[in-house]
């Protein structure tokens, strides 16, 4: 699914957080590609994910999902995650069953289903504890095994990595990869791992104060002449040639 | 400190004899705050879930007048129940007052905010994430109340709890719109406030002893069955 934003703006007690009217107006991402969204704190990012979401109205401006209006009705098969994740009072596996139950899927295809993400997450040993008595990593796996088990179009995701071991990140980014070639599903993702950015994702958002300073290619980052953007990177980055960017 | 020790004793053998006044007033109060915490359920629960999870001008006054009627004196909420529903008052042709039907209707009335006020504090915090991430998640309307019920269901216990303990401990409110009225709308705690004044103590001391009693059971079977339960998830 192809979502696009036309003149965002999002204004809180008479501050505007999120100001998408000049400079990257319209905002495209494409179907099937992973999506980074970067920048300092503050800048807007997570305000934009929640609005392309639906989770949060804009104070001006629309999102389109593939072409067609939708920030009073955003399409079910769009899913959120961030690295905080509210997991309900149950069962791991309980857990990352809802979206299927609520979905009025078989027994049956909800045990394959759950049993093949608990495996592909490492996450099978704990499938019986609770899930309010999670680590921050388990909670973060299970939380992006849920995300995933319906299948959605869309996988919105804030900060999935933070604060977990580097075994894991790598798991949780196979899976992205592998959903993306074989589902083409559209992954748009914040992050503050620029290494990570320029590993998996194909077009970067550099948002700064709420306006947009840069979107385009991950490359095209590398490049940008811009000086908060390059100040960024180079705290960042210790070498540019450090890291496998795509060209 | 003689009548004291006598009185323990004569309330145990008053137990233990199955009075059958006494086990009326014991049923009657039960029925009562029963009645009420259901009712006041049924209201509150939703009530306070709606408040919690809704944001509109208002909410923080809103909010301020909810918690001041948690703690409302049972006994000005009895004069003003006692007001609606006496002969001369707009409920008056209904001819409630002095029946165990004016009990309930005044305690579910004392115990609604209590109720409310505990779900609506939990719904404020935990049940906008969860009502988000069920959004997230591709619930409907429908499904996203019967998870924040699961998920609530903690909190709608204590609350429903509390809110018993409020309804069986009151004396203020039952008082004024019930009368004291024997084998009608005596309770327990109308019961030992009379016995108190005429000097019986023994039996007042008794009827405190099944109150506490009944208190103790109520908050055994919460903590074993559901506050242990949380707690344990909480480790």
């Amino acid at each position: 699914m192809n979502i696009e934003t036309k003149n965002l703006t999002k204004t809180y007690k008479d501050t505007r957080v999120l100001n998408l009217t000049q400079e990257c107006n319209a905002l495209f991402f494409e179907s099937g590609k992973i999506h980074g969204i970067i920048g300092p704190n503050g800048s807007g990012k997570t305000t934009l994910m929640k609005i392309m979401a639906g989770l949060i109205s804009p104070s001006d401006g629309d999102v389109l999902y593939d072409g067609r209006p939708g920030i009073n009705d955003v399409p079910k098969d769009i899913t959120y995650s961030s690295h905080r994740p509210t997991l309900f009072s149950r069962t791991v596996f309980e857990n990352i069953a809802y979206p299927l139950k609520i979905r009025k899927r078989s027994k049956a295809e909800i045990h394959t289903i759950v049993s093949e993400l608990l495996d592909e997450f490492k996450i099978s040993a704990i499938q019986t504890h609770n899930a309010k008595k999670l680590s921050g990593g388990e909670s973060q796996k299970t939380a992006m095994a849920r995300a995933l088990s319906f299948s959605p179009k869309v996988l919105f995701l804030d900060e999935p990595t933070a604060n977990i071991d580097p075994k894991s990140v790598k798991l949780m980014e196979a899976a992205l990869l592998k959903r993306k070639k074989s589902q083409g599903l559209t992954i748009i993702i914040i992050t503050h791992n620029l290494s990570q950015a320029f590993r998996i994702c194909d077009t970067l958002t550099f948002l700064n104060q709420g306006t947009c300073l840069y979107s385009g290619p991950s490359h095209g980052l590398i490049e940008s002449v811009d000086p908060i953007i390059h100040d960024f990177i180079s705290f960042n980055l210790l070498k540019k040639s450090d890291f496998p960017i795509k060209s | 400190m003689e009548y004291i020790i006598t009185g323990f004793v004569e309330a145990f053998r008053l137990i233990f004899s199955f009075d059958p006044e006494i086990m009326g007033i014991v049923f009657l109060s039960l029925y009562v705050s029963f009645s009420s915490t259901l009712y006041a359920t049924i209201i509150g629960v939703p009530l306070g879930i709606l408040l919690g999870i809704t944001n509109f001008r208002g909410k923080r006054i809103v909010s301020r007048f909810l918690y001041t009627f948690m703690s409302f004196p049972p006994v000005v909420i009895g004069l003003f129940t006692a007001l609606f529903l006496a002969r001369s008052g707009p409920f008056g042709q209904f001819q409630l007052m002095y029946t165990p039907s004016a009990m309930i209707i005044a305690q579910t009335i004392l115990v609604t905010p209590v109720v409310m006020g505990i779900v609506f504090n939990q719904a404020s915090t935990s049940g906008y994430n969860v009502v988000q991430t069920g959004k997230t998640l591709g619930a409907g309307k429908g499904h996203t109340l019967l998870l924040l019920i699961a998920e609530l269901k903690g909190t709608i216990m204590i609350a429903l709890v509390t809110g018993f303990g409020r309804a069986i401990s009151e004396v203020g409110a039952v008082m004024i719109v019930g009368g004291n009225i024997r084998g009608f709308t005596r309770v327990m705690t109308t019961f030992i406030a009379m016995n108190n004044n005429m000097g019986q103590y023994s039996t007042a001391i008794a009827m405190g002893i099944i109150l506490m009693t009944i208190s103790f059971i109520t908050n055994s079977i919460l903590y074993k069955y559901i506050i242990g339960d949380i707690n344990e998830y909480r480790d």
